[in-house]
């Protein structure tokens, strides 16, 4: 009969240790407990937050070009630099620049937007939200539907007519039901507006907590300088796109400096995006991993005590037939067994975490994010076990049967 | 047989170097029972645990049944003194977080070659034979000292040992039951024919050994 040792042993030796000292095992896993609890939910904000962003870009219309103020793809002024697009300078585009970009083959729609964050009262009741000024091509260049009433057209851009088509969500907030809204008085900026159509839920918060007027209609108070901060650009067929951008590029060097807008697409805009996402998933990363190795050291300093505590130990399984190396499996076990406890229960309060946010917040919880973290922790009890169980091993035998 | 030609064993304190065992040559025949007798510090624990294969010596040889395993590496070292030797100490040395019965099959989980018998049954067997069985579930702390040296001598005993090196085995409990465990020392020796070496600063306790080796200040200063 072959006597049984190896992993098993190991395994219930390493518990029966652990269970010895019950508040110290779980003070030692809590250090790895936290680090993967902050690595994996880091992550999972992170993919969320670009997640997030992507599905904004998404729900915009195929084949759009945006044509915004400012440099967005050099250094400063753009969306890879400081604060954004607009914030730092650059053109405002004007009607005139609308004119001349209809005069482009390519281009089905062209949309002239302003913009601007206000609050949006009925009856006193009052919401934060966004007021876009924007002509009728808007609705299909958006794929956008109505909810209830209908979008305007031309005749009401051109008529300054006081109207408003609602997103959802505003809608939602200022009304019992959305399609209440229909021909109620909503005001913003002290202007009074009819309300003729709510658009169909769209998953983009700007978009469905806008209130939407003719852009011709804020020319009063609301944007006196009557301009624009963005232009958006229908294109008929998506192989037309780059021809598309280069015309209205040449058009708008007519009015423009090269640095004071930017003509470009979605994709391009998305992978700035992801691009400068998953720089910020990389420091997260690195920040959790600063827990996760404080938590190591943790665990190095409780098994170097407890192998000075068991130096007799030592001895007497040296003595019983232990090599080196048995001895050093059993404190690596230890520590990695120690280690991986506090990986589970990170693991497992991380998703709780995921779970409880879910509803407010689009995280998600990857399987690498999961099989990292594991993977990691056992690392973590290896690397940090592997000198304290050296020590162990290394152990003269009879120094210590003869330890007090 | 065990064979020590020449054997010295030397260490250092410190700065200080230490002879334990100096120049020590002797042989123990199978199936004997030895007294290894000295004072504290004179070097006869030393001395078993170059016998035992626990320490290596600075110099000499060490032959067991012929075979030279004076300078084996640890992987061959540990499997002899898994098999080949059992130890019995002052102190017991039992694992307190082992019931009784697993401090006795201990030597089982280092045990690297097949065995021919139940190691569990034989682990009972040996508790029974020393009026243990019914404490086999008990915590090593929970027992009298007698019964916690009983048990370390089944544990010494489990995988057939030849040899057995008994350190002070009476050095921690009372004088009736230190007289049972060297009864019990005797016994294997005649009816396991196991070889027992019994180290001990003890003039009685030597007396029941056929063979009396005087260590001093590391040296063999006298051989009855």
């Amino acid at each position: 009969m072959k006597p049984k040792n190896g992993l098993s042993h190991l395994l219930v030796n390493a518990f029966a240790d652990l269970k010895r000292n019950k508040v110290r095992t779980f003070l030692t896993s809590l250090g790895i407990m936290i680090g993967v609890f902050s690595v994996v939910i880091l992550i999972a904000l992170g993919l969320g937050l670009k997640n997030y962003i992507q599905n904004q870009f998404e729900s915009l219309g195929a084949n759009l070009i945006m044509i915004l103020p400012g440099n967005v793809f050099k250094g400063e002024g753009g969306v890879g630099g400081g604060l954004g697009p607009g914030f730092s300078g650059g053109a405002d585009f004007k009607e005139k620049d609308i004119n001349d970009l209809k005069k482009i083959p390519e281009a089905n729609y062209v949309v002239p937007m302003f913009f601007k964050s206000a609050a949006i009262e009925v009856k006193g009741n009052s919401r934060y939200g966004y007021l876009m000024g924007v002509n009728e091509d808007y609705f299909p260049v958006m794929n956008l539907t109505a909810a209830a009433g209908h979008f305007f057209g031309l005749s009401e851009v051109n008529r300054r007519a006081k109207v408003v088509v609602l997103g959802y969500t505003l809608a939602d907030q200022l009304f019992d039901r959305p399609t209440d809204a229909i021909n109620q008085t909503i005001i913003v900026s002290k202007e009074r507006f009819r309300v003729i159509g709510v658009a169909e839920k769209k998953g983009d918060n700007e978009q469905d907590t806008a209130a939407i007027v003719p852009y011709k209609t804020t020319y009063g108070s609301l944007n006196p300088n009557k301009t624009f901060f963005t232009i958006y650009l229908g294109v008929n067929d998506d192989k037309n796109v780059e021809k598309a951008k280069e015309k209205a590029k040449a058009t708008l060097l007519k009015n423009w400096e090269e640095d004071d807008f930017s003509v470009t697409e979605q994709t391009e805009i998305l992978s700035t995006v992801n691009q400068i996402f998953d720089i910020i998933n990389l420091i997260l990363v690195a920040i959790g991993s600063i827990s996760l190795i404080v938590g190591g050291i943790g665990i190095m300093n409780i098994m170097y005590a407890s192998v000075t505590e068991r130096t007799k130990e030592v001895g007497i399984r040296r003595a019983m037939g232990a090599t080196e190396r048995d001895i050093l499996n059993q404190f690596l076990t230890e520590s990695v067994v120690l280690s991986l406890m506090g990986g589970f229960l990170g693991l497992l309060l991380a998703a709780l975490a995921v779970l409880a946010t879910r509803p407010f917040f689009p995280v998600s919880l990857n399987l690498l994010a999961v099989v990292i973290s594991l993977t990691v922790s056992s690392a973590i009890g290896i690397g940090f076990g592997v000198f304290p169980a050296r020590r162990a091993a290394k152990l003269s035998p009879i120094e210590a049967i003869r330890y007090e | 047989m065990i064979e020590l030609h020449h054997v010295s064993k030397t260490y250092y304190l410190g700065d200080t170097r230490v002879k334990a065992v100096d120049d020590i040559s002797l042989t123990i025949k199978d199936k004997e029972l030895v007294g290894i007798l000295g004072a504290s510090g004179s070097g006869k624990s030393t001395l078993m645990y170059l016998i035992g294969l626990v320490e290596t010596p600075t110099h000499g040889q060490i032959l067991l049944d012929g075979a030279d395993v004076s300078r084996l590496d640890d992987r061959q070292l540990s499997t002899i003194r898994n098999q080949t030797v059992g130890f019995v100490f002052q102190q017991f040395n039992l694992l307190n977080k082992f019931t009784v019965l697993e401090n006795v099959l201990l030597p089982l989980k280092y045990c690297k070659a097949k065995i021919d018998f139940n190691p569990k049954a034989r682990a009972e067997e040996l508790l029974t034979k020393f009026g243990i069985y019914e404490r086999r579930h008990f915590f090593p702390n929970k027992i009298s000292g007698g019964q916690q040296q009983r048990v370390a001598i089944a544990r010494a005993l489990l995988l057939n040992p030849k040899i057995i090196l008994a350190d002070e085995p009476t050095g921690n409990i009372d004088t009736k039951t230190g007289k049972d465990i060297l009864k019990l020392l005797q016994q294997l020796n005649r009816e396991f024919n196991t070889t027992v070496i019994i180290v001990t600063h003890d003039p009685t306790v030597a007396q029941i050994t056929k063979r009396q080796i005087y260590i001093k200040d590391g040296r063999m200063v006298k051989h009855l």
